[in-house]
């Protein structure tokens, strides 16, 4: 049995619209295991940034228990959750939310700041994950000379930069176009492989979520249906599209010629 | 606070150039009337204060001669021989360096802008030398120089040109041991001899060390005084440098009386009791002698205490003056107060607005960076830190502005107080001049704004960026981390 980095025990967030109550989440329950790609699906409103936002200590939840990597967070102050936002999240966005005024390696390193580790120590880390998400030589760009693709590239890396237990992507694909759609999630991907960084990816994109491993249909503030993805074929080497065996994910399939 | 923080800061800031800059330019004239203000109330207070040493020195030198000379009956032509000139001198502005007498009292300053118009007969001299317990009579004439010199003067409407007599002649008779017992000549000679009983009429003159330094002559040398020629035995420097005696040429009374035409004349005579019990009674008989005259106008008698009475009167004058400088002075403060209560608010509330924006406008960055672990209190540190910036910025630009412009501006905001009154001409001639009742030198054209004031701008600066950046970086502090997730 794998070690369980994120579990939610009867989640309930409430909204007060005016005079109105509004359940964005009731009874959630939800388990993610260390090393797993999830996709968290559904149709607006149905509840998705609620649970990001709870999941990711961004918002506290209105009852119910939230653990992440063993440690409650459904109740904890703002002091102490920033803390574990910092160690053990990293945060994707639909809008990348770059520092326009920082560079890619000072963007990078931005999450660093708040650690105790040295200037030098931050920026080879900052190269290294640039170098991870294929923007070795861009350091010194600034978000507005990247591309929309890249700038999300950055935003990867930098979540990446404080080594969390578990990354939350909220539709990190919704501002690209079909290439860098696919581009981006076959980084979170392969991220997932040979990093083996937890990845929960909100979306309403289907193709996208296609591509994970385990896709969550979320409706009316539950977890309404569950189903496996590509990407739990391309985790025991198998090819999703032919079912051969494969060697790597990096590659193409030998013999159908796909990209995997 | 970390090297991060201080970047992103300046990054921030001049991201926004225009904005920075408006900012910057609006808080620093905030910051440089700030310093301004005080600079000005020092400067009204320096020189009311220079006002009263002025003041209270001059009384005390002039009390002192006053008391020297009891047994002095003073006989002249003028209305009130001035008995004290005196030249309360601005603290500050240098091109103010007008050495002769403005406000100097007595008719004797009057001297200096017209010819005397009237002159005593010499005969003068035989009559009271007649009367009974008299030591010695000391004929003097006292003339203004047709030599003049221009004079360009400030004024609020604009400068105008003058032309002023370069000097003034006195004739002494030299028949008298005068040194010694008739203060008549000038005592402070600093190169030469004092003119003495050889000199009757020898065409020589003792001069003042400015009139030297004018013509360029030492002791030995010649100088032509109103057409005539003069060797030059001795140089002055008079210890009252407000004085007439700057300008101040001795001859004898012959060489004065044919130089200026006014032979047979005198100005002034010194009449010396035998003691002082027995001025009340020569001075009934010259009264009684001259009653015409006297009751012209064309003849005035002092006694010492007459002369004692007239400093009195002055001193009232004066403790006026200074009283209005007084209540000038403590007005200032209490404006200078308000006007920098008012500078303080501005700024604080400039840098509060132009921060509320700021955070307003990057409440989804904020969010950013709350989502990826900053606390709370490093976002207020990175917002409090612009603020403090971005006015200490101001405060730079401020001290320049405040530097250059503090006289202007303290000026425009504070009353000044006036060194030469307008009050002249109430007593006895008063101010005798008519030029220093018009001249009035603001004392606020002095402010100077000294390190001190640049280094409380700068502590005002920060402590100022700190306060109206608190609420803002306060509000950014809260903002909530789902925030990051807005995508309007």
């Amino acid at each position: 049995m794998s070690e369980v980095v994120l579990k939610t025990e009867k989640v309930a967030k409430v909204y007060m619209m005016g005079k109105r109550e509004v359940r964005a989440l009731s009874d959630l329950d939800l388990q993610v295991n260390k090393g797993e790609f999830v996709a968290i699906m559904g149709p607006s409103g149905s509840g998705k940034t609620t649970l990001l936002n709870v999941l990711g200590c961004l918002d506290k939840p209105t009852a119910g228990t939230v653990i992440l990597d063993g440690v409650d967070v459904s109740s904890m102050p703002e002091r102490e959750a920033c803390k574990i936002r910092r160690d053990k999240i990293g945060f994707i966005f639909q809008t990348f939310n770059l520092l326009p005024y920082l560079n890619a390696l000072e963007n990078v390193e931005l999450p660093m700041e708040c650690t105790k580790r040295p200037k030098s120590e931050r920026s080879a880390r900052a190269r290294e994950l640039l170098k991870l998400v294929g923007l070795s030589g861009r350091e010194d760009h600034r978000p507005q000379r990247l591309s929309a693709g890249e700038q999300q590239r950055v935003a990867i890396a930098r979540a990446m930069a404080n080594n969390p237990a578990i990354i939350l992507a909220d539709e990190p694909t919704g501002n690209l176009d079909t290439e860098n759609k696919y581009e981006i999630v076959r980084l979170l991907a392969n991220l997932n492989i040979n990093q083996g960084t937890t990845v929960v990816m909100v979306t309403h994109d289907s193709q996208a979520a296609s591509h994970t491993e385990r896709m969550l249909l979320l409706r009316d503030g539950k977890i309404a249906k569950e189903k496996l993805g590509l990407h739990s074929m391309k985790k025991k080497l198998i090819c999703p599209y032919c079912g051969n065996k494969i060697q790597s994910t990096d590659q193409r399939c030998p013999s159908c010629k796909k990209r995997i | 606070m970390s090297l991060g923080a201080f970047t992103r800061a300046i990054r921030n800031i001049s991201r926004r150039k225009t904005r920075a800059l408006l900012v910057i330019v609006a808080l620093s004239f905030s910051l440089a009337i700030m310093i301004s203000i005080p600079a000005g109330v020092v400067a009204n207070q320096e020189s009311t204060q220079n006002l009263t040493q002025n003041y209270n020195s001059t009384i005390l030198a002039t009390e002192e001669q006053i008391n020297q000379t009891t047994t002095l009956i003073e006989v002249s032509s003028f209305s009130g021989r001035g008995i004290f000139s005196s030249n309360f001198t601005a603290p500050a502005p240098g091109s103010y360096n007008f050495s002769g007498s403005p406000g100097g009292f007595g008719g004797f300053g009057g001297s200096l802008v017209s010819r005397t118009p009237s002159y005593l007969g010499e005969s003068i001299v035989g009559n009271i030398s007649a009367v009974a317990g008299i030591e010695a009579v000391v004929p003097s004439l006292t003339v203004s120089s047709s030599d003049t010199t221009q004079q360009t003067i400030s004024t609020p409407r604009g400068d105008f040109t003058i032309n002023r007599p370069l000097y003034t002649i006195t004739g002494v008779s030299l028949n008298f041991s005068l040194d010694d017992e008739y203060p008549i000549l000038p005592t402070d000679i600093v190169s030469g001899t004092n003119l003495n009983e050889s000199n009757t009429d020898t065409g020589v003159v003792l001069m003042s060390v400015n009139l030297t330094e004018y013509y360029g002559v030492g002791v030995g040398g010649q100088v032509t005084l109103d057409g005539g020629t003069f060797k030059v035995v001795g140089i002055y420097n008079p210890s009252d440098q407000g004085s007439l005696e700057t300008r101040g040429v001795y001859m004898s009374l012959n060489d004065a009386q044919n130089l200026t035409g006014e032979v047979g004349n005198v100005s002034t005579v010194d009449v010396y009791a035998e003691n002082a019990s027995l001025v009340d009674n020569i001075n009934t008989q010259i009264q009684t002698m001259y009653s015409s005259e006297i009751q012209a106008g064309t003849m005035s008698v002092t006694t010492y205490s007459d002369r004692l009475a007239n400093l009195e009167n002055e001193e009232a004058v004066y403790t006026e003056t200074l009283n209005s400088a007084e209540s000038t002075v403590a007005q200032t403060q209490s404006i200078a107060t308000q006007e920098i209560i008012v500078a303080l608010v501005a700024t604080s509330l400039i840098v509060l607005f132009v921060m509320l924006y700021t955070v307003r406008e990057r409440t989804k960055e904020i969010g950013t960076l709350k989502a990826i672990g900053f606390s709370s209190w490093s976002i207020m540190k990175q917002f409090m830190l612009e603020g403090v910036i971005l006015s200490l910025a101001a405060g730079l630009v401020g001290i320049g502005i405040g530097t250059v412009g503090a006289p202007l501006l303290s000026g425009y905001l504070l009353p000044s107080v006036n060194l030469f009154g307008s009050r002249g001409g109430g007593f006895g001639g008063g101010f005798a001049i008519a030029l220093s009742s018009t001249r009035s030198v603001s004392s606020t054209s002095s402010a100077a704004v000294t390190p001190m004031f640049m280094l409380l701008a700068l502590g005002a600066a920060v402590a100022l960026g700190a306060v109206g950046s608190l609420y803002p970086a306060w509000r950014a502090s809260r903002t909530r981390p789902a925030e990051a997730m807005r995508y309007e």
